[in-house]
């Protein structure tokens, strides 16, 4: 059995900040996506507004 | 996306689903099914030597079904991880055919088709759901034709239409004929804001400003778009910056905003065109419009398997299907201890409150997780020798066809082998993606490369990046150049690609110029302050400071006045709860209280002084009595959130407010309806007309420009209760702005109690009329030339959130963090990092930021104490290395110049030790901008990774143009 940690479901941008800010404070964390590749609807997208940067 | 996936503390479980949560908040088991692959994650390294001879080709679900890709796939170029994937439905293998090309071409072999699906038992302390949203499906709304019509798309289709990596190229044409649209048709809420079968109650979010953004793209893309039409309802740009985007794209002529829904589109059969009735809500009416192209932004609905995962973890939905809050000013508990909502799962939101509702989440989850850090020990990596020869690399990037479109890469290519030093040079698709770091790692040891030059997109969202790819391969990320051929050749330059190539070949060979005179540098570390400081008391304030005294943090709440809970505590009611505001603060206070978290009222803060992790914040205390002296105080503190808030709007002048009695602000309103008594009175009797005036200060031509957010559905909410005490309530508005959960279903309850909302121009304000008081509300309508005449007891008057301008500018100067256009503080990152500056130690939350609801200040609040306490949770810092420095101490003359111009404190003169005065720069304080370094006049201050030498080589090498 695996040490204790967070488990975050879902690899969107939402799910990816929680789950790096968990790690970043030294906690262990299982982060679980449905599909092959994290990014969600995020990495779909071309350019974000306001400020048109690249989405990825 | 690519940090999560090599982070050494996140376990990355794709193609996984929960399938059984036990116990307890604090004590969770979870079981997780891993789906069959069918390919080793360990071994695959994402060639895509298997994909190029698989036979079996089939629709692309990514690009929503557009695009096509085989049955052995990776869903787009930068995805992460780069592990391929069987698709068992597709693949031939599971029909009677023996195909197996895939297993024959992999290198590697990781395929293995009788991989079985596994399961997986893990131990956790708490739960974040992250599940996001789906795109509405309009085939439903018939009329629309959608799915019927080749040439009409959702707002998502649109997305992978214009991307690089999507199913065109980032070519942008029509399905029909993959013919360049003269003329694109936006149709705003699809499927939203609709009743019955025809979609979901609520409003979107985030499409109005999809739309605004794809607009001003399409026309980016394509220069020869004729027109683009977006029909609205409401332009809902109620974000910080967003009303000025849609400014932007109302001042392109070609973009017309055509307020009203379209009753039917339909498709010429011969040309494919699009033929859209609408009626002209301005004139009343129905026109017909020819469009190449429409775009139905459809709404966002709860994700596929919301009721399932539910009934898993065992919390509530809500009506809509969205998961339940608790407490509808927070969206982040559900009803389940231990488990938490971000992003869409509560209800839909956009990029930057995603992101800081992810970052809230975790200090929540953090909570639940007290003394389970794990230690990892340094993971160790095999330095590279730099001494010698410089050996460069150079990695010319396509960017899909961002770059390649435009700039010809392979003669960029061919041209950077010619450049001295250079010792290898390849080309990537796309540089960022898994695959590419991994092949980068790879070249720098074959090559044993000592410098690397990527020669790409800009360094300001990509250079981190690549840095930490060097130092996994052993190479100090210092000896890391970039040259930025995308922003600066193949966007500027797009009309004239042979001038785009040569402008790309320039700057690389300037960047090998410099990287051939790096040199490496290492990080320093200073100790870290646990303490936090909290500044204002006001509901931001108190929810960071409770949030982090739950978790046990040592922080300190100070507020200027002598009570804490700021305006929120004013107020009468909140929209979807049952409490009043005061009742809001007098809940967490009394929570803050029983966690003795340290409270400071009446102290203003005076000086600070220190950087991240180590400042000191001497604050003054007013005197308990008058007559004695006002007290000093020092505290100490790793990292500080500033929740100062924002001031209401002083309508002095306008609509008669000072020179009419009966015309109040919609904060006195609250007072009035605060006070409880039986019933309302103006003037002292009860009115039987009131009106609303909005966005009274806010979205003026001349003055503030943005959005306040708050005031629409506070309006609404307000409407409703005078509605219930029978008066007759009329709201003049610009466009009703109700985005927040349950905040459309109460429009649409005022409006079924009587309310009338009535539209009035920019150009054409109501007028409030009367002699000793307002009698009367005129207003011309400019379109359609319609006047209306209303006699009124009351006007309220829906006043903006606007900047404490004098605390502002203390504040900006004694933590030097900047301020936008708009007056209010400016995030690092408008998406990205919406509650840090850009200093860092100092975060920004609530309405000092910029002007938010109450849910809203409470989750970047929440966002920024998570952040805080990820600095805090360390016992010390790294500092980063790119500053100034005194190079050469005999040449200093104490002149002070430096001092002087410094926004960050860092240089100051001290004594040397025999009474002479020399410049001393604090590293620690030191941003790297070089300022000093340019002023000073004898050239004693250096620039460190931007040193005299390395700037004048790349100067040097673009004045020789040797080709």
């Amino acid at each position: 059995m695996a040490k204790k940690g967070a488990l975050v479901i879902g690899g969107g941008v939402a799910g990816i900040q929680a789950a790096l800010d968990l790690a970043d404070s030294d906690f262990q964390v299982y982060l679980v996506e449905r599909s092959s590749t994290l990014g969600g609807r995020m990495a779909q997208i071309d350019k974000t507004f306001p400020s048109m940067d690249c989405a990825i | 996306m690519l940090d999560a996936g090599r982070h050494p503390n996140i376990e990355l479980l794709t193609y996984s689903e929960v399938v059984r949560v036990e116990g307890e908040c604090g004590n969770f088991t979870v079981t997780v099914r891993k789906n069959s692959r069918f390919v080793d994650e360990k071994c695959c390294v994402g060639c895509d030597e298997c994909a190029k001879v698989c036979p079996v080709i089939v629709p692309n679900l990514f690009d929503l079904g557009m695009g096509a890709r085989k049955a052995i796939y990776t869903p787009f170029p930068q995805a992460s991880p780069r592990t391929y994937a069987i698709d068992r439905d597709a693949c031939l293998n599971k029909t009677i055919l023996v195909c197996e090309n895939c297993a024959r071409a992999c290198k590697a072999k990781c395929i293995d088709f009788d991989m079985p699906a596994k399961e997986e038992q893990f131990h956790v302390g708490a739960i974040v759901v992250a599940t996001g949203f789906d795109e509405y499906d309009p085939r439903g709304l018939t009329n629309y034709g959608y799915a019927r019509h080749e040439n009409t798309l959702t707002g998502l289709e649109f997305e992978r239409i214009l991307n690089a990596s999507g199913p065109s190229g980032g070519r942008l044409v029509r399905p029909a004929d993959m013919k360049t649209p003269k003329t694109i048709s936006f149709v705003q809420c699809v499927g939203s804001r609709s009743v019955g079968e025809r979609g979901y109650p609520y409003c979107s979010y985030f499409c109005c400003m999809n739309t605004i953004k794809n607009s001003l793209l399409a026309k980016v893309h394509e220069p020869d778009i004729e027109k683009i039409y977006i029909f609205y309802n409401d332009i809902r740009a109620f974000g910080k910056g967003y009303e000025e985007l849609y400014l932007r794209a109302k001042e392109d002529k070609d973009v017309i905003f055509y307020k009203g829904k379209p009753a039917k589109i339909e498709e010429d059969p011969k040309t494919k065109d699009l033929w859209i009735y609408i009626e002209n809500t301005d004139t009343k009416v129905v026109e017909k419009i020819r469009s190449d192209m429409v775009i139905l932004s459809s709404a966002g609905v709860p994700a596929e398997g919301t009721v399932k995962l539910a009934r898993i973890l065992g919390v509530e939905l809500d009506q809509s299907g969205f998961f339940k809050q608790r407490d509808p000013t927070s969206f982040l508990e559900s009803t389940k201890d231990g488990i938490y909502l971000c992003g869409s799962a509560a209800g839909l939101k956009d990029i930057t409150d995603s992101v800081a509702l992810g970052s809230a989440a975790a200090l929540k989850v953090s909570e639940h997780l007290k003394g389970q850090r794990v230690k990892r020990e340094e993971e160790k990596i095999v330095p590279i020798e730099t001494d010698g020869q410089p050996r460069i690399g150079v990695f010319v990037c396509h960017c899909g066809i961002n770059i390649a479109g435009v700039v010809d890469v392979a003669s960029v290519e061919e041209y950077a082998k010619s450049l001295p030093g250079v010792v290898h040079v390849s080309r990537e698709l796309f540089t960022c993606s898994d695959g590419t770091q991994r092949l980068l790692q790879e070249k720098i040891k074959e090559h044993n490369l000592n410098r690397v030059v990527v020669a790409a997109c800009t360094p300001r969202t990509h250079e981190p990046i690549f840095q930490e790819t060097c130092r996994l391969a052993g190479l100090n990320p210092y000896l890391f150049e970039m040259a930025n051929i995308r922003d600066q050749c193949s966007w500027v330059h797009a009309a004239e690609p042979e001038a785009a190539t040569l402008k790309a070949k320039d700057l690389v060979r300037m960047a090998v110029a410099r990287a051939y005179r790096l040199e490496p540098l290492e990080t320093r570390q200073v100790p870290m302050d646990s303490k936090i400081i909290v500044i204002g008391g006001g509901i931001a304030g108190i929810s960071a400071a409770l949030d982090l005294a739950i978790k046990g943090e040592k922080v300190t709440l100070i507020e200027k006045s002598d009570q804490l809970g700021g305006r929120v505590k004013e107020l009468a009611g909140l929209l979807n709860s049952e409490l009043t505001g005061k009742e809001l603060i007098k809940n967490k206070l009394e929570e803050l209280k029983k966690r003795k978290a340290k409270i400071i009222t009446q102290a203003k803060i005076k000086e600070v002084k220190g950087f991240v992790g180590n400042f000191e914040v001497t604050i003054e205390k007013s005197p308990s009595e008058k007559g004695k002296k006002a007290k000093r105080e020092m505290l100490k503190a790793g990292a500080i959130i500033l929740a100062v808030g924002s001031d209401l709007y002083v309508p002095k002048d306008k609509f008669g407010y000072g020179k009419f009695p009966n015309v109040l602000t919609n904060m006195e309103l609250e007072e009035l309806l605060a006070k409880k008594t039986q019933e309302l009175k103006i003037s002292g009797k009860k009115p039987q007309h009131v009106a609303f005036i909005q966005c009274v200060g806010s979205r003026e031509k001349e003055g503030n420009q943005y959005c306040s957010r708050y005031c629409c559905q506070v309006a609404i909410k307000q409407a409703i209760e005078l509605a219930k005490q029978g008066i007759h309530v009329t709201v003049f508005y610009r466009d009703i702005r109700t985005f927040d959960k349950g905040a459309e279903e109460a429009y649409r309850e005022a409006r079924g109690l009587g309310v009338v909302f009535l539209k009035y121009d920019e150009d054409s304000p109501p007028e409030v009329i009367g002699k000793d008081k307002a009698t009367e509300i005129k207003l011309t309508q400019l379109l359609s030339k319609t006047e209306f005449d209303l006699p009124v007891d009351a006007v309220v008057l829906s006043v903006a959130m606007v900047p404490k301008e004098e605390d502002f500018a203390e504040l900006q100067s004694l933590f030097k963090i900047p301020r936008g256009l708009d007056g209010f503080f400016l995030e690092r990152h408008s998406k990205l990092g919406p509650v840090e500056t850009n200093t860092s130690g100092i975060f920004i939350s609530g309405c000092a930021h910029s002007p938010k609801g109450i849910a809203d200040s409470i989750f970047s609040a929440q966002g920024a104490a998570g952040k805080a306490c990820i600095l805090t949770s360390k016992d010390h810092i790294n500092l980063e290395p790119v500053v100034c420095q005194v190079v050469d101490k005999e040449l200093c003359r104490a002149c002070g110049i430096c001092v002087k111009i410094c926004e960050f404190n860092g240089p100051q003169l001290v004594d040397r030790g025999d009474g002479v005065l020399v410049c001393e720069i604090n590293e620690a304080l030191c941003k790297g901008c070089g300022t000093c370094a340019a002023y000073c006049p004898t050239g004693a201050i250096g620039a460190r990774h931007f040193t005299d030498e390395q700037i004048d080589v790349m100067v040097d090498s673009l004045l020789v143009w040797d080709k």
